[in-house]
């Protein structure tokens, strides 16, 4: 315990010596201040870290195009605020036309799932566990995409010789248990004293 | 059909007698009789205090006795739940349905950046640093009504907080105030009347380096790449598109942040604020500037 204490105590002494992470070289705005003029933080280096945001913003939003996400009334108890606020989060897509899933990644989620398609083929998930909208939306996210998961994992092939090496072992276990058995049962006839 | 009803009313009050206390009454069935103990058939007799012994007499034992058996609140061993609770750190809730409120009503302004003095003059939270206060966190209720874009820093955030005031196009900033910087913050007048300079604002402790260092509490210490990679996770993770600030008209003003020493806004420390004179007076001596700015 004590050693494990050490160590991050160091780690943190370290890096409070260092006393600004790395990417703000210049010692501080406050030189900056200290002498007139020059803004604390500048901004140029400011905009390149957000920039770098904006790029990959644009690649990776599911949300707008592929999915229909409604809100409506949860159900439950909770008084005004069930009654009034709209914070169960239903999200649903079209399975067979949903080209950014696999398409026998497609298959195995319209069998797994079969209870959650309606009629028109699509795949409704919803979810009231929270009070807030937003994070009954990320429950929502959430569980297509374990659901995606869950169907793109391929099933455990056990190759011949593990199947032929487990056998073997259960023989092995049942034949020494027998061979104990045996020395056992000698030892406990040994002792008996037979009168003849 | 309202011009008709608005005219009757008009009439009305032309021609019926003005109201004073001698021509109103409360609305029938809206005052209830109160029950008076001692008075009549009912309240009378034995007053509502039961049959002899300890009820009537009015000599019952201590609350939680329970007749001699050992009571619940003994029966229960004590555990170090509460160890050292006067020793923890407390941090005065600010909901996001409460920032909304004040900055609808005008009494903080989402046009600076929203620092703890900000919502202090505008009495939208009270902080006690002397009860062991360090500041103020922000609280999830109001995330799906949250519609303003700001450039806030507060002491400590939740997830969801901080991903509302993302996604209306804002940002948050997670920073440690020492409880003399968090003083001086909350109380900045009365800090500048006492003559002295404003001092350096002093790192965390261990235990929260990590929390500010990690880029999900947006900490003031953590890497600006890793803090933008977090925005991008976040707004997958909610499911909505990260609006891009760089395009924003207000974009100097929402990249605002304090450096980890200072405590004021345009002010540095080691400089003294002469509220008499209205003037800001720096020091010029060699050292006195290595130790400010180190």
């Amino acid at each position: 315990l004590g050693s494990g204490l050490q160590s991050p105590c160091s780690m943190h002494r370290a890096e409070l010596s260092v006393k600004v992470p790395p990417s703000r070289s210049c010692p501080s705005g406050l030189c900056a201040l200290l002498q007139p003029g020059s803004s604390p933080f500048p901004a140029a280096h400011c905009k390149t870290s957000w920039e770098c945001v904006s790029r990959s913003a644009r690649c990776c939003s599911s949300l707008p195009a592929r999915l229909t996400v409604s809100y409506c009334r949860s159900s439950g108890p909770g008084g005004q605020h069930v009654n009034k606020v709209n914070t169960k989060a239903e999200v649903r897509f079209h399975l067979a036309s949903a080209d950014w899933i696999p398409e026998a990644v497609r298959q195995k989620m319209a069998s797994m799932h079969r209870n959650k398609i309606n009629r028109d083929g699509e795949l409704i998930v919803n979810s009231e566990e929270s009070r807030y909208q937003m994070r009954n939306l990320a429950i929502c996210l959430e569980k297509i995409r374990t659901m995606v998961t869950e169907a793109t994992e391929t099933p455990k092939v056990v190759s011949k010789e593990t199947t032929q090496k487990l056998i073997e072992r259960v023989e092995n276990m049942n034949r020494e248990r027998l061979r104990q058995k045996k020395i056992h049962s000698n030892i406990k006839q040994s002792r008996k004293a037979d009168f003849d | 059909m309202s011009g008709n009803g608005g005219n009757k009313a008009l009439e009305l009050l032309r021609s019926l007698p003005r109201v004073s206390l001698a021509n109103l009454r409360p609305s029938p069935g809206s005052k209830k009789r109160e029950r008076r103990r001692g008075r009549g058939r009912y309240g009378g007799r034995k007053c509502g205090r039961g049959h002899k012994g300890e009820r009537q007499r009015g000599n019952r034992p201590r609350l939680g006795f329970e007749g001699g058996q050992t009571p619940f609140y003994l029966v229960i061993p004590k555990y170090g739940f509460n160890d050292g609770h006067s020793r923890r750190r407390q941090y005065q809730p600010l909901s996001l349905q409460r920032l909304q409120y004040l900055i609808d009503l005008g009494r903080v302004d989402p046009t600076q950046p929203i620092d703890l003095t900000q919502l202090t003059n505008a009495r939208g939270v009270t902080v006690q640093p002397l009860k062991r206060d360090y500041g103020v966190q922000l609280v999830e209720e109001g995330a799906d009504i949250f519609s303003a874009k700001v450039n806030i820093e507060v002491q400590r955030a939740s997830e969801l907080a901080i991903a509302a005031i993302e996604k209306n196009g804002g940002v948050v900033t997670t920073s440690f105030y020492d409880p003399r910087s968090l003083e001086i913050l909350c109380k900045p007048v009365v800090f500048f009347l006492r003559g002295q300079p404003i001092p350096k604002r002093m790192l965390p402790p261990e235990d929260l380096v990590r929390y500010y260092t990690d880029a999900r509490n947006r900490g003031y210490l953590a890497d600006p790449s890793k803090v933008a990679e977090a925005r991008l996770e976040l707004a997958k993770k909610y499911g909505y598109v990260l609006p891009d600030i760089t395009k924003d008209e207000l974009f100097k003003m929402l990249s605002t942040r304090k450096d980890p020493r200072q405590i004021f806004f345009g002010l540095a420390p080691g400089w003294i604020v002469n509220m008499v004179d209205k003037k800001v007076l720096k020091p010029t001596d060699e050292r006195l500037l290595k130790y400010y700015s180190s």
